[in-house]
């Protein structure tokens, strides 16, 4: 083989070679491998299994925080990072710009998408919506702030975020 | 011959020999990933400042007493490096330990072709030397941080250097008994601009490649300094071959153009990785590898041809690869700075999703987050490894299986993030190798 036919082979193989291999990375998902993307907090998501007080409860709290996400315009997961800790709230309020006013009431209104959530996976009775929801709604807002503040850690705030709306939930199942 | 090649190697080696202890420097000297570029930054920049200099410095006072010089200052500093107790005394020596190595590698040339009889075999020997040990510099740095300390990587390089330095005084003491060299100094030409344009552009590709693929397979996928030298140890092996495979080619302009190509489809695959495993960095290393054991070798070639005299020409190729790999540095690093913070929280939040659906239950839920939050404050904006915030494991079966598949699943996201982030970086460093490909092909028309 001549220089000059060893030189295009070289070249040619060079070519191959790196498209072959790019090629296959990009067949095998190379262009999508990335963290998943997080949903809108201001789309429904569907209840799974809304059985059993525990997993209602937990629905709840999960739609609560899509509602109050969905309102506060950040991901749930943001919220959700932000009530691990009352440091992480410190820094969420600050990074946002908003008062603890501001986040009882998309807390407030989260609770109440998470009753019409609730309602619409016929985990609760439409009868005893209706009272459910005027109960929440007439939660005072340095009610719904203690509800927040009281919380020294996640599991804290966790069980005040959840505990009332378990009690609510058990109170008005049937 | 064999001390002029070592100190050649030696050098060069110094580029990127630090590169897997950047991660230990880093947090050593509790800096920031942008500071700690710096420590690979300066040393480049002022061997890219300092080349051309000292070869005429070379020409003047007479290449042995510069290469010993050189050579001396090289391991004096090196010793410094070792004891710098802050990243500004560590980055001072590193500009020193760059200006002795500039002197000594431009010398070197000068004095290889009376050693080995002839400029091309000179030259030839010359840009082997330093491409090996570009190539071989990441793997025994890593070996060494891990093995003793990233102190140590400085502190070995004492003894070679001297010991490299020995024969040189030779010469040097036989320039000075003479005292003959400014009568042979020929007029200089001007540099090869097309090949040395192109060995900035393919250096910055190369030393891009390597700095991120340490970064992630240390700092991403939180490997140890160790397995990253063995794993990036793929591509000095492939760069034997691509040697190899180079001698059947006699065209430079062939080996330069498949060179570039190789390492910009290695780069681009790295970008491309369809999974956070060390397995699939090998093929694309192995193309680095070859690509750039052809390319490098084959511009100093072209940009040496012909060209007299050999240091200054010489210089002007060190020059033109250190200021490739400072603005391959300098022009990534901010980039790839804010995409792994970028992704990060991606990750975070996809975590963060990853909990909240899960089928653990509530209040584990809540205490493992709790545990993955405080270990991410530990890391400090790193990405963290998360297995241990799930210790110990639930002993109920259903719960444990559940907290398991939770964890694999955040540690997933966190690979994806981490992997992700670095996507960017390789692409743009694919294209600038891509890029090299127009200095090689106009080289063709004006000056080949």
């Amino acid at each position: 083989m001549s220089a000059v036919s060893r030189g295009r082979v070289l070249v040619g193989g060079a070519i191959v070679a790196a498209v072959a291999l790019a090629g296959v990375y990009l067949a095998a998902g190379g262009s999508s491998y990335a963290p998943a993307k997080t949903q809108d907090p201001c789309e429904h998501r569907p209840w799974r299994n809304p059985e059993g007080l525990e997993q209602i409860a937990e629905q709840f709290s999960l739609s609560a925080l899509d509602g109050a996400a969905c309102k506060l315009g950040v991901s749930r997961e943001t919220l959700a990072q932000a009530l691990a800790t009352p440091e992480a709230r410190e820094r969420f309020t600050e990074r946002y710009g908003i008062d603890d006013a501001e986040l009882a009431r998309a807390i407030r209104a989260g609770l109440l998408r998470a009753v019409d959530d609730a309602e619409r996976a016929g985990a609760l009775s439409p009868i005893l919506a209706v009272p459910l929801r005027q109960t929440l709604r007439s939660i005072p807002l340095d009610q719904a702030i203690e509800l927040i503040n009281d919380a020294e850690s996640l599991l804290d705030q966790a069980q005040s975020f959840l505990g009332p709306a378990q009690g609510l939930l058990e109170q008005f199942l049937p | 011959m064999t001390a002029l090649a070592i100190a050649v190697g030696l050098v060069l080696a110094d580029s990127s020999i630090v590169v897997l202890a950047l991660p230990e420097i880093y947090r050593d000297l509790d800096t920031s990933v942008a500071g700690v570029t710096w420590v690979l930054v300066s040393f480049n920049l002022v061997m890219a400042l300092a080349a051309v200099p000292a070869a005429h410095l070379a020409r003047r006072v007479g290449p042995g007493r510069t290469a010993a010089v050189g050579l001396a200052v090289f391991a004096g500093a090196g010793l410094a490096c070792a004891a710098s107790a802050t990243l500004s005394t560590l980055i001072v020596a590193r500009c020193v330990q760059a200006l002795g190595g500039a002197a000594a590698v431009t010398a070197v040339l000068e004095l290889l072709p009376a050693t080995v009889g002839s400029e091309r075999r000179a030259t030839a020997i010359w840009a082997t030397a330093g491409a090996t040990g570009a190539a071989l510099g990441p793997a025994v740095g890593g070996v060494l941080t891990e093995l003793v300390s990233w102190q140590s990587i400085f502190l070995i390089q004492v003894p070679i250097a001297l010991a490299a330095a020995v024969p040189i005084f030779a010469v040097a003491r036989h320039e000075a008994a003479t005292g003959v060299l400014s009568a042979e100094l020929r007029q200089t030409g001007r540099p090869h601009l097309l090949a040395n344009l192109a060995l900035a552009m393919v250096s910055a590709a190369i030393a891009a490649a390597l700095f991120l693929l340490v970064l992630l397979l240390i700092e991403g996928w939180r490997l140890t300094p160790i397995g990253a030298a063995i794993v990036v140890s793929a591509m000095p092996l492939a760069a034997l071959l691509g040697s190899r495979l180079g001698r059947l080619v006699p065209s430079a302009r062939a080996r330069a153009a498949a060179g570039a190509i190789l390492v910009s489809g290695g780069l681009g695959s790295l970008a491309l990785l369809p999974k956070a495993e060390v397995a699939l960095t090998v093929p694309p290393q192995v193309m680095v590898g070859i690509g750039l054991a052809l390319v490098l070798s084959a511009l100093t070639e072209t940009a040496l041809a012909g060209r007299a005299p050999q240091a200054i020409h010489g210089g002007w190729t060190i020059s033109a690869r250190h200021a490739g790999v400072v603005i391959g540095l300098l022009a990534l690093t901010p980039i790839f700075t804010a995409d792994i913070s970028e992704q990060r929280q991606d990750a975070i939040d996809a975590g963060t999703a990853v909990i909240l659906d899960s089928r653990v239950p509530a209040l584990l839920k809540i205490d493992l987050a709790q545990r993955i939050e405080s270990r991410l404050e530990e890391e400090k904006g790193r990405v963290p490894t998360i297995g241990s915030a799930f210790d110990p494991l639930p002993s109920d079966p259903g719960e444990r299986a559940a907290v398991v598949e939770l964890r694999d699943e955040l540690q997933e996201q966190l690979n994806r993030g981490a992997t992700h982030a670095f996507s960017p970086s390789f692409g743009l460093a694919a294209i600038l190798g891509l890029l090299a490909l127009i200095p090689i092909g106009l080289a063709r028309r004006v000056e080949l």
